[in-house]
């Protein structure tokens, strides 16, 4: 155990959490499979997935609020699994913000510090250093429920930040404000961080949300992790089927690679559709199971109209007809259904559409055209 | 419509008739404990010198002095085995849990006659507790205790535990965190509760009757003994005494009550 210790502080002084191969189980539920990752110091790391994936457990793991059944959890290189949540240096902001009501602003943030017994004077000098930071100067003395959903998170928020742990964890932090709240809270959020340096591992199910804030992203299903990667990796090049679709890829092909000719695979789909698809280092052609095309990197035109200049041999463009139209503002949803084929390709059309300037209605024939480069492979 | 008019006049007549009912009994004896007639049974001019009469007499005093101890000490003890209980019920898992909080319900729905004898027959067959101050401060937790459970059980049920959760995580103990933030949350119940069980010690009769042994007389039970000699003024005033304790228990737990609803509707409307 100590030998294991030392070498996480010898080689991974910048790795300030770390997860070997933790596993929860839960009556009939595998809550958390398997999971190893290693979180780097000052970055926003977000576990996202659907609800019952167990990303709620897993922060909950860390926090010590949960016991893993297998495994090792590391907190800036020190092994964590036998001590209880007070023991502890990180700190949990609770969806529920689990302000304690009885207390004041300034007592519910000077709480952690009394318990670690720090003077008097301290107290206050951090406390307003932390009130200040989140905006909340004036409020020490009202109490929570004297309080709007926003200054509440605020008040959770410089509560764990007070105590300066090495991991903040967030669980669903914006998930109980309101849409516009939400978006303030979030840019505030990122600002808090940049400011103070300290990581945050957040959890959420809200694919934007997990996009606009982190650094990186674990995407999670049934208690395994699918993905980690930076925000752009795991929207435009999801491995699997699950990723795509939950990180919006509505255009999702079955089928396999049946040939290869210049360095383009032969792709033949379930549904009868055959398209030559770049080669990847990273995914051996026998891997492949499928692709993905996100709605808005999809081209319409009218049927019969001259073919656009970009369009190159490898393109793809398939013929249709446009079945509906959800007109959503800034832009137009679409579902067209490709000839000959059971396929129906969802597109994303802006009002800055530089094609032929024509309404696009139900019921009109088109030519759906996107480059070989917008494809992604799929390995399940 | 018209129909709906008369019924809900005919319900305002039975409440009023039901009200008179059950409170003329209640006023009449404190109007009367003020009355000037020997007999305490009609008015005939105010006067307080049933009420110096009650506090020069020994007996009355001595009475009244020992059902205060007893519903004290029965206050403090029951609302601490209330809380412990109730906290243990609430948070911790074992077997036989659901048993033991059905079975903590029996000696509410008792009648006071079999609690009474049983316990008689326990402490001089079985244990051997002297009869007077310990039997009857025992029975009397006997009795109280599970309101304190049941109240600060309920309590707990509406408990956002992630207030615990929370000062775990923020470095406090356990002990700590009951300290800071469980047992000021659970306060209010625990004041409800110590509110109802002093009324229930200080005028319980039956069960103290069977355990008080000789010489330990309560109030209800100096109350009793006086009305061999036929009704007197002192006892209107005794009943006066009893009356104003429960009431002004009943509006305390009321107002703290409205304190506490009152703090959960204005965290809703923000």
């Amino acid at each position: 155990m100590s030998g294991l210790n030392a070498d996480s502080n010898a080689n991974q002084s910048d790795i300030c959490l770390e997860l070997k191969d933790v596993v929860k189980q839960f009556p009939g539920v595998t809550a958390v499979d398997h999971i190893s990752l290693e979180i780097e110091e000052g970055e926003i790391f977000s576990f996202l997935g659907p609800s019952g994936c167990g990303k709620s457990t897993l922060l909950r793991i860390v926090a010590g609020l949960e016991n893993q059944d297998q495994g090792d959890v590391l907190i800036g290189g020190k092994l964590v699994n036998d001590l209880p949540p007070y023991k502890r240096d990180c700190s949990t902001v609770f969806q529920s913000h689990a302000l304690f009501p009885h207390m004041t602003v300034f007592d519910n943030i000077g709480f952690g510090l009394v318990e670690r017994k720090i003077p008097k004077p301290e107290i206050k000098q951090r406390v307003q250093n932390k009130i200040n930071l989140v905006n909340l100067g004036g409020m020490e003395d009202r109490f929570p429920h004297q309080l709007s959903g926003g200054q509440m998170q605020r008040v959770a928020l410089a509560r764990s930040l007070v105590l300066e742990p090495t991991v903040l964890l967030l669980d669903e932090p914006l998930a109980a404000l309101d849409r516009k709240l939400r978006k303030e809270m979030q840019v505030e959020l990122k600002r808090i961080q940049r400011e103070v340096g300290t990581t945050f591992l957040n959890v959420t199910h809200d694919q934007k949300e997990a996009l606009s804030l982190s650094d990186r992203i674990a995407v999670m299903k049934k208690g395994k992790l699918l993905q980690i990667g930076t925000p752009d990796e795991i929207y435009e090049t999801p491995h699997t089927r699950f990723v795509a679709s939950f990180m919006g890829a509505s255009n999702i092909f079955s089928g396999r690679v049946v040939g290869a000719r210049d360095g383009m695979l032969t792709f033949k789909s379930d549904v009868g559709l055959q398209v030559a698809l770049p080669e990847s280092n990273d995914i051996p052609a026998d891997q492949i199971t499928g692709f993905s095309v996100h709605p808005e990197l999809i081209d319409l035109s009218p049927e019969g109209a001259d073919t656009p200049a970009a369009c190159s041999a490898t393109d793809v463009s398939l013929p249709g007809t446009i079945k509906e139209v959800f007109y959503l503002g800034d832009f137009s949803e679409m579902s067209v259904k490709i000839d000959d084929a059971d396929i129906n390709l969802t597109v994303y059309m802006t009002r800055g559409w530089s094609g032929p300037k024509m309404k696009m209605a139900e019921g009109q024939r088109v030519v759906a055209l996107w480059s070989a480069a917008s494809m992604n492979l799929l390995v399940d | 419509m018209k129909k709906k008019r008369i019924a809900s006049k005919i319900l305002w007549v039975l409440s009023i008739l039901t009200l008179i009912f059950l409170w003329s009994p209640m006023i009449l004896v404190i109007v009367y404990s003020f009355s000037n007639n020997k007999y305490g049974s009609s008015w005939e001019g105010f006067t307080l010198k049933w009420y110096a009469k009650l506090i020069s007499n020994d007996q009355v005093r001595d009475a009244l002095m020992r059902s205060l101890i007893v519903a004290g000490v029965t206050v403090v003890v029951s609302t601490l085995i209330g809380t412990i209980t109730a906290y243990g019920l609430y948070k911790l898992d074992f077997k036989g849990k659901q048993f033991l909080r059905t079975s903590i319900l029996l000696p509410i729905v008792f009648p006071s006659v079999v609690t009474g004898s049983a316990l008689l027959v326990f402490f001089t067959r079985l244990v051997h507790i002297p009869l007077g101050y310990p039997s009857i401060i025992i029975a009397h937790i006997v009795f109280c205790s599970p309101l304190a459970v049941f109240i600060i059980l309920g309590r707990m049920q509406r408990f956002d535990w992630s207030w615990e959760e929370a000062a775990l995580d923020l470095g406090a103990t356990p002990a700590r965190t009951f300290l800071r933030v469980t047992g000021p949350q659970l306060l209010p119940a625990i004041m409800a509760s110590a509110m109802l069980i002093f009324p229930w010690s200080f005028d319980d009769f039956v069960i103290t009757y069977f355990v008080a042994g000789v010489g330990s007389t309560t109030l209800p039970i100096y109350v009793f003994s006086q009305l061999r000699f036929g009704s007197t003024p002192v006892i209107n005033t005794i009943g006066t005494l009893f009356v104003t304790t429960t009431m002004l228990g009943l509006f305390l737990v009321h107002l703290i009550q409205r304190m506490h609803t009152g703090n959960h509707t204005r965290k809703g409307t923000n």
